[in-house]
């Protein structure tokens, strides 16, 4: 009995026998280890929470226990019990610090709401979806889980899907009509994993992060298993629809083109939740632009990331004249798309008219004087816009003086970014100048409200 | 990367805020007593806090700004290359679509060759067909396969760049990550050193302060110690006199309380007499008021009884009241119509009254005018007969006796000149005066009316000395003597002059001490009239009388 009490103990134990047994030299207490005592014959509620502990999965009582046989019983329970038994009972963050530790090497809790448990829940959850294979996988285990952690869940960060699995038809290659009608006939009811059967009950969902990707595919490289197909767009717009909770929707790395956009933003009209969109790494042209701009105005979306997509001019104007218009955006980001004079002279332009927008990102837009010299007016005239990054675009000298002379009648932006610019050096300095007072300003008001709160 | 954002956010953030929360308690301490030193000590911290602030920002900016260059590098190539992506599409997408053309051609080319070819029949010709056309689509051949041969080349390119690219990404992710690392060891660094000067700074503060604070303290004990000493040595004084008093209060007391104790004593037993007396007196009181009391019960009974026969009279009373009552109403009724009758009768009668007062006015003035005109009538005839009389008297005196006659005073007969303005005053008065009798009351408007010509001019002055009420009644006996004496004149009339009579007598009987003298007053009219007429019958004097006798016996001689 001693033995057992003391195997549980995270503690070495140092020679304990011998210390216990010699008669010369008893501990009657054992500084180390609390569980320990000279008791060879442990208590009755030790055995009976003891038994407790080992027959959990038949008859979980914990409730009625009083606090110190609780955090007992609960520092014993194996992390393997059944989820549906445990989910909605144990709410002990320390029991699923233990399960999370112990199903993944890594674990940082201030990421998950300093909440165990959510960690658990929403790990376990998107591992189930990264491991779901369409067709193969029996859709009653997301469904199952799914009222087990609706309460908990409230970010979904899915780094893969995995399509259906077509049969290795290396056989038939030969026989290439029998090819053609096999891959014709071979229709899989879905492509990848349908989220309209989980998003509508999961009750908490704020945040979706999507890839429409296979991870470690290594040599085993194929476009298809990079697919966002069409009936996936379906599928999952329905399902965003459903989801009235969602604050954040990111989409990226999954070759969203302009029709699949369409398709997204379509549903996601007049939703009422949806703060943070984020499309950014696809292959959106003017046309998703165009739709993307009716979704701004069409939704109290705050944060907008299209970085990386294939927006040109014409996008670029219908993004300035949602703009223009709007008054929710806080936060754009339009890197690394093609928007050019034409797209930069037209946002330069709506933002004139705008009054809330805060960070701005054009860098890699392929922009040059002309679109410096809109942005300097905008500069000049907008007191809102906190954050404007110009980088790695040829504005040149002349934009670099356009900008400088924009800046110094500034007093908001506190961070303006023009490097790899083509900006002369005494613009830059000046603008950076600008900057820092602007920053100095800013400081010193935020001491200000915190002294008088 | 966004998790070391994230870190390194709450690192700054946990600095600021630092920062801030040492500075607020700093400058709460500074609205203490020694405000001006620790101001300026404050302000000294404050500087430091501010310097390692904008030192460190200036590092955090300058360290994130290296770090992100790479990503801006990133960006900057990715761009560029998009460029070149773009144009080098362009070129292929142009080399295909000439390529598809001149192939395009040399296949229209080779089929129209063919047709050729069917036209041909020698063999020769078909050799050289066939030949050519082979070679054409030899040459075909090759151009595409040249064609496809470069494409190749380049896609091996592209991925050779790819692989390139993917080192270079590698390359770029371990700098991002090893410069990172060293911004956040850097950083760490600083911020330990700041930290350290900010509090050396503080500490400096802190001991200044301590010791400034400890002098002071040290200053304030002395004070206050001196401060206790001349307080106690004050105490002592003022508890030594205290005492002094206190005795010479007690003595004092003492003594006043011994006086009014024996005061008190004698009051004492004084009152006691007092209440013993009061016994006494109290018992005879109760003594008496007993034997009052079975009195008064006994009154009561009596009352009682009387009370029942009083009642039980009261009641017959009443009821010979109610029969009273009865023969009142009855008699009042009676009375009433009698009254009404009588009412009716007067109102005929000072009807009438007034008719015959008209009467009477006239009458009186008819007699007035008749006595007047009898009066003319009469003098005329007197003075006639005078006249002849004289006359005669001149006659005799001169043809008889031969005598000079001398006129006699006719001074008299002014006389009836005098009184006329009297008679119409008199008139007018009786009239008045009958007109208030009508009426029944005089009031003092009416009086106040013929004052002026009714009453003598001595009459006021006379009632100057009464009181009002008499005079007026004496006002009113005035009118009514005025009109009595008018009436005691004339002959007339006898009804209206009785009511007249009547009522003046009732007002001589209200003003009887004056009645002589108004009668006197009043009297002189007759007195004069009858001295006139007196007057005139004496015209002719006795003496004259006597001689015309003689003479008329004489004359009666002669005859």
């Amino acid at each position: 009995m001693a033995t057992e009490t003391m195997s549980e103990s995270p503690y070495p134990p140092v020679a304990k026998h011998n210390l216990a047994r010699s008669r010369s030299k008893t501990r009657w207490i054992i500084a180390e280890d609390p569980d320990w005592s000279l008791a060879l014959v442990p208590l009755l509620s030790q055995l009976c929470l003891q038994s407790i502990v080992k027959n959990f999965e038949k008859k979980p009582i914990l409730e009625e226990l009083g606090p110190d046989h609780k955090d007992f019983v609960l520092e014993r329970l194996s992390p393997s019990l059944p989820l549906h038994l445990t989910a909605n009972l144990i709410s002990d963050d320390g029991y699923w610090k233990r399960c999370c530790n112990e199903r993944w090497e890594l674990c940082d809790v201030s990421k998950y709401g300093h909440s165990w448990k959510r960690m658990f829940f929403e790990r376990h959850l998107e591992n189930i979806i990264e491991l779901f294979i369409p067709d193969l996988t029996d859709p009653k285990t997301v469904l199952d889980m799914a009222p087990l952690c609706k309460n908990y869940v409230k970010r979904l960060d899915i780094s893969q899907l995995l399509p259906p699995i077509k049969e290795p038809q290396q056989a038939e290659e030969e026989d290439d009509s029998d090819l053609t009608c096999d891959s014709d006939s071979y229709v899989t009811s879905v492509d990848h994993f349908d989220f309209g059967i989980l998003l509508n009950k999961l009750t908490n969902l704020e945040e979706l992060h999507l890839v429409y990707r296979v991870k470690h595919c290594g040599m085993n490289f194929e476009w298809n298993l990079f697919e966002f197909t069409t009936r996936d767009c379906e599928c999952l717009a329905k399902a965003l629809k459903a989801c009235k909770t969602l604050k954040l929707l990111r989409l990226h790395q999954s070759k969203v083109e302009d029709e699949k956009c369409r398709l997204l933003v379509k549903s996601l009209l007049d939703h009422p939740s949806l703060r943070e969109l984020d499309l950014s790494y696809n292959i959106i042209g003017d046309r998703g632009a165009r739709a993307i701009g009716k979704l701004l105005n069409r939704s109290k979306l705050e944060t907008l990331n299209v970085c990386n997509n294939n927006i040109r001019g014409p996008g670029g104007q219908a993004l300035a004249h949602a703009l223009s218009k709007n008054s929710t955006l806080l936060s754009l980001n339009l890197r690394l798309n093609c928007l050019g004079d034409e797209g930069g002279q037209a946002i330069g332009q709506a933002l004139l008219n705008n009054s809330t927008l805060l960070h701005l990102h054009l860098g890699g837009n392929e922009m040059s004087e002309p679109s410096a010299n809109a942005l300097s007016k905008v500069l000049a005239h907008n007191n809102t816009l906190k954050s404007i990054n110009l980088s790695c675009n040829r504005l040149g000298k002349d934009g670099g003086k356009a900008l400088e002379e924009g800046m110094s009648h500034n007093t908001t932006v506190i961070e303006c970014d023009i490097r790899l610019t083509e900006v002369d050096q005494e613009s830059s300095v000046c603008i950076n100048q600008v900057v820092r007072t602007n920053q100095r300003k800013a400081r010193k008001k935020q001491a200000q409200e915190s002294k008088t709160k | 990367m966004l998790g070391f954002s994230c870190s390194w956010n709450t690192l700054t953030f946990l600095f600021m805020k630092f920062s801030s929360s040492v500075r607020l308690p700093r400058q709460e301490l500074g609205e203490g007593p020694c405000e001006e030193e620790v101001t300026e000590e404050a302000r000294e911290s404050q500087l430091q806090v501010e310097q390692s602030e904008r030192r460190m920002i200036n590092l955090q900016s300058d360290g994130m700004e290296l770090v992100t260059n790479i990503q801006t590098a990133a960006d900057a190539k990715e761009s560029g290359q998009r460029t070149e992506e773009e144009e080098a599409t362009r070129l292929r997408m142009e080399r295909l679509e000439n390529e598809a053309k001149c192939s395009q051609q040399k296949f229209e080319e080779i089929t129209r060759g063919w047709e050729m070819t069917k036209q041909k029949t020698t063999a020769q010709e078909l050799q050289d067909a066939l030949n050519s056309q082979q070679q054409q689509c030899a040459q075909l051949l090759e151009d595409k396969a040249k064609l496809i041969h470069d494409l190749q080349r380049e896609l091996k390119a592209r991925d050779d760049c790819y692989i390139k690219d993917l080192k270079k990404a590698a390359e770029e992710e371990d700098l991002f990550i090893e410069r990172m690392e060293s911004l956040i060891k850097t950083l760490k660094k600083t911020y330990r050193e700041e930290l350290d000067q900010i509090e050396n700074a503080y500490e400096h503060e802190r001991r200044v302060l301590l010791t400034a604070n400890r002098e002071k303290w040290e200053q304030y004990m002395k004070d206050r110690r001196n401060l206790e000493l001349e307080n106690l040595t004050q105490r002592l004084n003022k508890m030594e006199e205290y005492e002094e008093m206190l005795e010479k209060l007690r003595m004092e007391d003492a003594e006043e309380y011994n006086i009014t104790k024996k005061k008190l004593d004698t009051h004492v037993q004084m009152l006691r007499l007092q209440v013993q007396q009061k016994k006494a007196s109290d018992y005879l009181n109760q003594v008496v008021l007993d034997y009052n009391y079975r009195l008064q019960t006994k009154k009561e009974e009596e009352i009682t009884t009387i009370k029942s026969q009083q009642k039980r009279k009261m009641a017959k009373m009443q009821d010979v009241m109610k029969n009273l009552k009865l023969k009142c109403a009855n008699k009042e009724k009676q009375s009433r119509e009698e009254t009404q009758k009588l009412c009716k009768d007067y109102k005929r009668t000072t009807e009438l009254y007034k008719h015959k007062q008209k009467k009477m006015r006239h009458i009186v003035a008819v007699d007035a005018q008749e006595f007047e005109d009898v009066w003319l009538m009469n003098e005329a005839e007197v003075r006639q007969l005078v006249e002849r009389a004289l006359h005669i008297d001149r006659l005799i005196y001169e043809q008889q006796l031969g005598l000079t006659w001398e006129r006699p005073h006719t001074a008299f007969m002014k006389l009836s000149a005098q009184e006329d303005p009297e008679k119409p005053a008199q008139r007018s008065a009786q009239e008045a005066a009958s007109q208030l009798i009508h009426t029944g009351t005089a009031t003092q408007a009416s009086l106040g009316m013929e004052e002026g010509f009714l009453i003598e001019k001595k009459l006021p002055k006379l009632l100057s000395t009464v009181e009002k009420d008499e005079q007026m009644s004496v006002k009113l006996a005035a009118v009514f003597s005025v009109s009595a004496c008018w009436a005691n004149f004339s002959d007339v009339s006898h009804s209206n002059s009785t009511d007249v009579m009547c009522s003046c007598r009732s007002a001589r009987e209200i003003s009887a001490p004056h009645e002589p003298s108004f009668l006197r007053v009043a009297g002189r009219d007759n007195s004069e009239d009858a001295a006139y007429w007196e007057s005139l019958a004496e015209a002719i004097p006795e003496v004259k009388l006597k001689l015309w006798d003689a003479l008329h016996d004489a004359l009666q001689k002669h005859q």
